[in-house]
């Protein structure tokens, strides 16, 4: 007997895909944005055009999109070249029918297909080997080859407990309208839906408060319940009440490729215009965050001890010529005790000199690397998982983020990750103790879960590699 | 769907909201018309007394806590300092269900926020800084006859409280609450509103 398509999904799969649950109260609560018109959709599945740029507090800030949802699977395919060359095709044409009807803006909708590792192991070895790219500077460290793409790890401050995933792909859908999203959702699981046992459904929000209104963290950890919300500041883009988003922190044009900064070899050149997504799943504790850091302390801890900050700030300029180098952060950690967050990350988030890009942009000393595409959720961990007990998933709401980072390799993400716990760029360890106060940042999270994914280009977002297979 | 409606008619809810209810504030108006119990009402005149300054004695008190001085519940003090400064904690702890903990304080003659020394421990190396022993004021609200300034971050005992402060005569008043399960940020500002709307004013005597 032929399964239907949502009994091969599984019923509440197919219910969650569609399902706004919580995140239906953002339709109510902000407004979509005003973009700009789209052109053609980059090579790149990972950038947006049509994004907005404004000013908040004097400083340049990206808007991006108001909703977020990543789904994550296994594959139900065979691994058979015919198999595979059949659901590349069911994929590709799933997706263009959702291009057809919607720009790849925020505006209209963005899907992203990010392969894991599992994916290309059990499906595409022999292709994967001498295909994926290989990072130049982390082969020199190790003195041996490192694939672009990792095998994602725990890092100090990370508990026991993370789980490390093995999802053969993640489709990442953003728009600033939720039935965009559900539309976008619906139609490629409709025509798609039997090559994947989904594994998570992951929902979110960010942004909303720019023009003065409560913004969505704000209102919907309010309506949720969830502790600490009543200390959200009215207006914060994120629940920890400060802008992630401003223009010199978020990785520019094509920065975050593979080839860009000559950092990874892109080999025959397939994977050319693709990058290294790392998703995780952090909570976020807004009472340990509100009540015992002080409104100067977080300014400390988030960005760099005694920067100037107008009392109440939300949006602060991090400009490329005030980026700190190694020592700014071993000097902070010497007389303060402590380090900031985005300090400890800027001498290897940030180019250290000027660069001609590969795509012919020079690219300057101080500007951000990574490209961020985070979200606050109320997800606890997952809108749903196919696994509750391994997942810890529980109904009731809690205040977290769902952190997408694309950068040049998994090693790149590694080393920024790293740099948060005071490991810095030449190995010098900082001892300060996991998840203690004076990591300040550091110790009202907890990470839940992660994975890095390869983001092909868009070329070759379905089935990478399967139309090669002899 | 009743989840998402429910939350709606929460949001619609919050639009003009306080962070009380109707009953809450019916129970606050009520305790402001009583005065300090019998019970209690002796050890704060002994405060009162030993400072050389009016103290306030709370008519009403989070449960399971009383405000008995010298009580089941009186966790700290009266410690009283050199410069006459006061404090009065009163705990209830269990393992695994959480905290009810309730600070008042006073400090005659002094009107400013004062400095606590924080201690961070890092790398083996211990450094010490003077920081105000409560930050973050979000506002100020009418309770009972006081003006009350609630500030959000608090130091020393009163870690992780929310603070009521409020000054009268050249004297500082304080009044926290620990955020802890089982109570939320709401729960307290209820409990605080509660009260500080119910203190006596306890005049020395002697």
């Amino acid at each position: 007997m032929k399964l239907t398509r949502k009994q091969l999904l599984g019923a509440a799969a197919a219910g969650a895909l569609g399902a706004a649950g919580i995140y239906e109260l953002v339709d109510e609560l902000a407004e979509a944005p005003e973009r700009a018109a789209a052109g053609a959709p980059p090579e790149e599945q990972h950038l947006l055009a049509g994004m907005k740029v404004f000013e908040h507090e004097g400083v340049e800030v990206i808007e991006p999109p108001l909703h977020h949802q990543v789904v994550t699977a296994k594959l139900r395919v065979e691994a058979r070249r015919s198999d595979l060359r059949q659901a590349r095709e069911t994929l590709e044409d799933a997706v263009r029918r959702i291009e057809h009807r919607y720009d790849v803006t925020p505006a209209g909708l963005a899907v992203t297909f990010a392969w894991g590792l599992p994916y290309f192991r059990r499906y595409v070895p022999a292709l994967a080997t001498s295909h994926i790219p290989v990072d130049i500077r982390a082969s020199r460290s190790d003195e041996q080859p490192v694939s672009a793409v990792l095998d994602a790890r725990r890092f100090p401050s990370d508990p026991e407990q993370t789980i490390l995933e093995a999802n053969d792909v993640a489709i990442l859908i953003r728009s600033d309208r939720r039935e965009h999203v559900a539309d976008g959702a619906k139609t490629l699981f409709d025509e798609a839906g039997d090559l994947f046992a989904l594994t998570s459904i992951r929902k979110g929000f960010q942004g909303g408060g720019f023009l003065g209104a409560a913004s969505l963290p704000k209102v919907m950890a309010t309506a949720a319940g969830v502790p600490g919300a009543d200390l959200i500041p009215e207006t914060a883009q994120l629940f920890l009440g400060f802008t992630s988003t401003q223009t010199h922190t978020q990785g520019q044009s094509s920065i975050a490729n593979f080839e860009t900064l000559g950092l990874v070899d892109v080999r025959t050149g397939y994977f050319r215009g693709g990058t290294n997504l790392h998703l995780s799943h952090i909570y976020e504790d807004l009472e340990a965050w509100y009540l015992d850091f002080d409104f100067r302390e977080r300014i400390d801890t988030t960005f760099r001890p005694r920067l100037e900050a107008p009392d109440g700030a939300q949006t602060l300029a991090q400009r490329p010529e005030d980026s700190a180098a190694a020592p700014d952060v071993e000097a902070d950690f010497r007389r303060f005790g402590a380090i900031g967050h985005g300090a400890s990350i800027q001498p290897t988030s940030r180019l250290q000199m000027d660069i001609r890009g590969a795509d012919g942009r020079l690219y300057r000393k101080g500007q951000a690397i990574p490209l961020r595409a985070d979200f606050n959720t109320l997800d606890n961990p997952f809108f749903w998982t196919a696994d509750p007990e391994r997942d810890g998933f529980d109904e009731q709401p809690a205040a977290g983020v769902h952190f997408l980072t694309f950068n040049p390799s998994s090693d790149d993400f590694h080393r920024n990750r790293l740099a948060m716990d005071g490991v810095l760029p030449d190995g010098t360890k900082l001892p300060l103790t996991p998840r203690s106060r004076a990591q300040g940042l550091n110790s009202v999270l907890r990470t839940s879960h992660r994975q890095n994914f390869l983001v092909p280009p868009r070329a070759h977002r379905s089935f990478p590699l399967a139309e090669l297979l002899s | 769907m009743s989840r998402v409606i429910l939350l709606v008619v929460c949001v619609a809810a919050l639009a003009g909201c306080s962070y009380g209810n109707k009953t809450e504030d019916t129970a606050a108006a009520e305790s402001q018309s009583r005065g300090c119990p019998a019970a209690w009402k002796a050890g704060w005149q002994r405060l009162a007394n030993r400072v050389d300054t009016p103290v306030y004695c709370p008519n009403w008190m989070p449960s399971p806590l009383d405000a008995s001085i010298g009580g089941q519940w009186n966790s700290d003090g009266p410690i009283v300092d050199r410069d006459r400064s006061y404090l009065v904690g009163f705990l209830w702890h269990e393992a695994g269900s959480g905290d009810v903990h309730v600070n008042l304080r006073g400090y005659p003659g002094r009107t400013t926020v004062p400095q606590c020394i924080d201690v961070q421990t890092t790398g083996g190396k211990t450094r010490r800084r003077e920081v105000p022993c409560f930050s973050d004021p979000r506002g100020t609200r009418r309770v009972g006859d006081k003006n009350v300034t609630v500030y959000t971050v608090s130091r020393d005992a009163d870690q992780w409280h929310v603070t009521y402060l409020w000054r009268r005569s050249g004297t500082l008043y304080t009044v926290s609450e620990h955020v802890a399960p089982p109570l939320t940020f709401r729960r307290v500002i209820a409990n605080l509103d509660q009260l500080v709307g119910g203190l006596e004013l306890i005049r020395p005597t002697a």
